[in-house]
């Protein structure tokens, strides 16, 4: 007669499954819950964004809808779906999971900038609380998983360089701050004065 | 327990906002539970898809305090039994699944120790279809208390039955496994 424990081990082990990952994607797509994205107008040309019920999750330049959705995954670990129809408004509310408090606080501090202005770093670090982190809201600027939405673009160096951006390099920050007004070469110059 | 309960909250507060988090936390035990009682990953697949989506839309019908207390883990697991039961039966192409358990964790051993993985992928086999031979009221009970792990008490609220004969149903159901295997003395000698 086999032993018993024998027995018992070799049943637990037979609920040592996985389900496979298609089933929570097609879960949230039956009941609509899920992200869905399209190819939006926006400062920066068309940009493939991504949203679900939380609001706007993602932002990005790929060359294909497949592109994107693979992207997606990557970086969220979730399936995203082409949306069959855009809302005419997506709101301003944001999917920020997956982020720190600390990156939130960041970036909802640069929400909070002007069209047409710029910060430094260290202006949002003191805002924030944090005046000794500066390196630390570039990094968290850089991922913003929002931007243009978000404008990490309106963060820049107290030097008037631009820095980094989220969405692309320094031109492509430079080209969205321009386009709202802000005359970059000053920033430059004003810095140094 | 308690992460599960805290779950109960927030389902309460915004169904839709924590629902994905109802899915991750049960999907696979979910799966493994319908997966033993039908033997077949498809079968199984789709059994928790609907079971899941028959669950948001009860929350959503339920009221606040009702989400707030609900104990999600028998409920899930009531619901699934129920789907898989309610579900028309399709032939099973193979009695022999490759799922994950031999797909994943007994893999990685596979070239250490070959003969005992292969020995042990296959004693798990023959025991998954002696469970699903078994009388189903046994062997749902087996599978809810041995397999998924559940209390006898857990149990019992998914069987919806008392105690009492959740614990016989469980141990007539291990003593008619024990007669099977001994039948098999290539499996049980191991």
């Amino acid at each position: 007669m086999i032993e018993e424990r024998q027995l018992l081990r070799d049943l637990r082990a037979l609920g040592d499954v996985r389900a496979p990952t298609r089933v929570l994607d097609r879960v949230l797509n039956q009941l609509e819950l899920g992200d869905e994205y399209a190819l939006l107008d926006t400062l920066l040309g068309p940009l493939y964004v991504a949203w679900n019920r939380d609001g706007i999750a993602a932002v990005m330049r790929t060359s294909t809808g497949e592109a994107f959705e693979e992207r997606f995954q990557e970086r969220f670990s979730r399936a995203v779906r082409k949306a069959r129809e855009v809302p005419c408004d997506l709101g301003d509310k944001f999917d920020l999971r997956g982020l720190s408090e600390f990156e939130r606080a960041v970036l909802l501090k640069a929400r909070e900038i002007p069209r047409g202005e710029t910060r430094t770093y260290g202006w949002v670090a003191a805002q924030i609380g944090r005046p000794a982190a500066v390196r630390a809201v570039g990094t968290a600027l850089r991922k913003n998983p929002v931007p243009v939405f978000i404008p990490c673009h309106r963060v820049v160096r107290s030097d008037g360089q631009l820095g980094q951006y989220a969405l692309g390099g320094t031109e492509v920050k430079r080209a969205i701050l321009e386009a709202e007004g802000v005359a970059t070469e000053r920033l430059l110059r004003r810095a140094s004065a | 327990m308690s992460e599960e309960h805290g779950l109960s909250a927030r389902l309460a507060d915004d169904l839709d906002r924590h629902f994905e988090q109802l899915v991750r936390m049960f999907q696979d035990r979910l799966y493994g539970f319908a997966l033993r009682l039908t033997g077949s990953p498809q079968d199984a697949e789709e059994s928790v898809q609907d079971a899941f989506v028959r669950a948001y839309h009860a929350l959503e019908r339920y009221p606040h305090e009702q989400r707030q207390t609900l104990q999600l883990k028998p409920w899930l697991y009531r619901i699934t039994l129920n789907v898989v039961r309610n579900r028309v039966r399709r032939p099973v192409l193979s009695a022999v699944t490759v799922d994950g358990l031999v797909g994943d964790r007994l893999m990685d051993d596979w070239r250490e120790q070959p003969e005992v993985v292969a020995e042990t992928a296959e004693r798990h086999r023959e025991l998954a279809n002696m469970l699903r031979e078994l009388p189903s009221r046994y062997g749902t009970a087996v599978v809810l208390r041995h397999v998924q792990g559940l209390s006898y008490a857990e149990a019992a609220e998914v069987l919806g039955q008392p105690v009492g004969t959740t614990k016989s149903d469980v141990h007539r159901g291990l003593r008619l496994l024990r007669e099977a295997l001994a039948r098999q003395p290539m499996l049980a000698g191991r």
